[in-house]
């Protein structure tokens, strides 16, 4: 299920001294010009090269395979449809990663929709759920308890766990995708950071005293 | 330096965003405060869970589901640009707008010339000038033929103008399709 990738600064064809990156940007460039006018085997080449980054940030946002299988295809039609309008500003992988943030907005907008009016039949099932998630906690290391916790946060705390750890992103980078200040990036990495570092010391504030008292 | 200011510092300094100096100073400041020592260590923890993150892998057919929806998105974009949208075919040129213009007043001129008192201002030739010549013609024609003929021929010139002015206004493309139209309708090809 689960796969290490190439390193990503490769697949994002950023500048790697020496290691060939031009031609990468180069090649990513004239596939965009290519997808522009209209040329679907271009495209099909650039949905073949993000695809798995795209789907990987949508499915960490939404924490749901298929909806994130959804939004990944949405994400690229939107693109492909866009693609006449996209002007270079920016580059391709950073214009293609702010649809798919967008996309993700979106479905989690429509999902707290749809949990609003579900809401009266869910709440039996979410008091199961948290006592489920309350026994599973104490079996988790402190690894998978960041990556459950990461789930738990505001998207746009998520998000910019995500992009920094997951994608390897510069600040700059993130403040592209995101169209934020990159203060503001720093602002949510940090406040991101600090709330999953407060769970993670009441966890094992917690398992301290489970361990004094047995 | 302030444990406040070191906290802060501590995720720049994990995300390796500060400077040498800066890096330094914090250094000197977490070697004598085991509280800001704690906070590091958790920081790490948090950062180590987030770094272990990997990739998932995608539905194997995901490509394929994409390139779907992009061609079908391609051909309907194609569907709808094919069909006709009303009046986008009725532009008529500057041209075309002024042969309808001369057209109707040639027409309007016609029927206002039938006026008795329009018709006695009209310039009297010697009648020996070609235009008196063709005048007298076309009006000896006129009162030799019998009304009948009159009223299908000036119902056909009528019509012919009618058409030309349509045709004229309803700018090159309608024209095009018109004239293939009528072809298409023609026994003989």
């Amino acid at each position: 299920m689960r796969e290490q990738l190439w390193p990503s600064s490769q697949s994002l064809g950023l500048s790697i001294p020496g290691a060939g990156a031009l031609p990468v940007e180069q090649d990513e460039s004239r596939l965009v010009v290519a997808s522009k006018n209209g040329d679907q085997d271009a495209f099909s080449l650039l949905v073949q090269r993000y695809q798995r980054r795209v789907f990987n940030l949508v499915f960490r946002m939404l924490q749901n395979y298929d909806e994130a299988c959804e939004i990944t295809q949405e994400t690229f039609l939107a693109a492909w449809q866009g693609l006449p309008g996209f002007r270079g500003e920016a580059r391709f992988t950073t214009w293609l990663y702010r649809i798919a943030y967008n996309c993700s907005l979106k479905q989690l907008a429509a999902r707290k929709r749809d949990q609003a009016l579900q809401a009266a039949l869910q709440s039996e099932q979410a008091l199961e759920d948290e006592d489920h998630r309350s026994t599973d906690l104490t079996r988790l290391d402190n690894q998978e308890l960041v990556q459950e916790q990461l789930s738990q946060l505001p998207p746009k705390y998520r998000v910019v766990l995500i992009l920094r750890h997951l994608q390897d992103m510069t600040y700059e980078e993130m403040a592209e995708v995101l169209t934020m200040p990159i203060g503001t990036i720093k602002t949510h990495l940090f406040r991101a950071r600090n709330l999953l570092k407060e769970r993670l010391q009441a966890f094992e504030y917690g398992r301290k005293q489970k361990e004094t008292r047995g | 330096m302030r444990c406040k200011e070191a906290t802060y510092q501590l995720q720049l300094y994990i995300d390796r965003q500060l400077t040498l100096r800066q890096t330094r100073v914090l250094e000197a400041h977490l070697a004598s405060c085991p509280s800001c020592q704690a906070e590091l260590h958790f920081l790490e923890k948090v950062a180590c869970g987030l770094n272990s993150l990997k990739f998932v892998s995608e539905p194997a057919n995901l490509h394929e589901q994409i390139m779907q929806k992009v061609v079908l998105s391609t051909s309907r974009k194609n569907l709808a640009e094919r069909q006709p949208v009303p009046f986008k075919l009725f532009r008529p040129s500057l041209a075309e707008l002024l042969v309808a213009a001369l057209l109707a007043t040639l027409a309007t001129l016609a029927i206002l010339l039938q006026q008795p008192s329009i018709h006695a201002l009209l310039p009297r030739g010697n009648g020996h000038d070609l235009l008196s010549l063709f005048y007298i013609q076309v009006v000896h024609m006129l009162t030799s033929i019998d009304v009948n003929t009159l009223i299908l021929a000036l119902w056909i010139v009528g019509t012919f103008l009618g058409v030309c002015i349509t045709l004229a206004v309803a700018g090159s493309e309608m024209r095009t399709q018109w004239f293939k139209a009528m072809l298409e309708r023609l026994p003989v090809r």
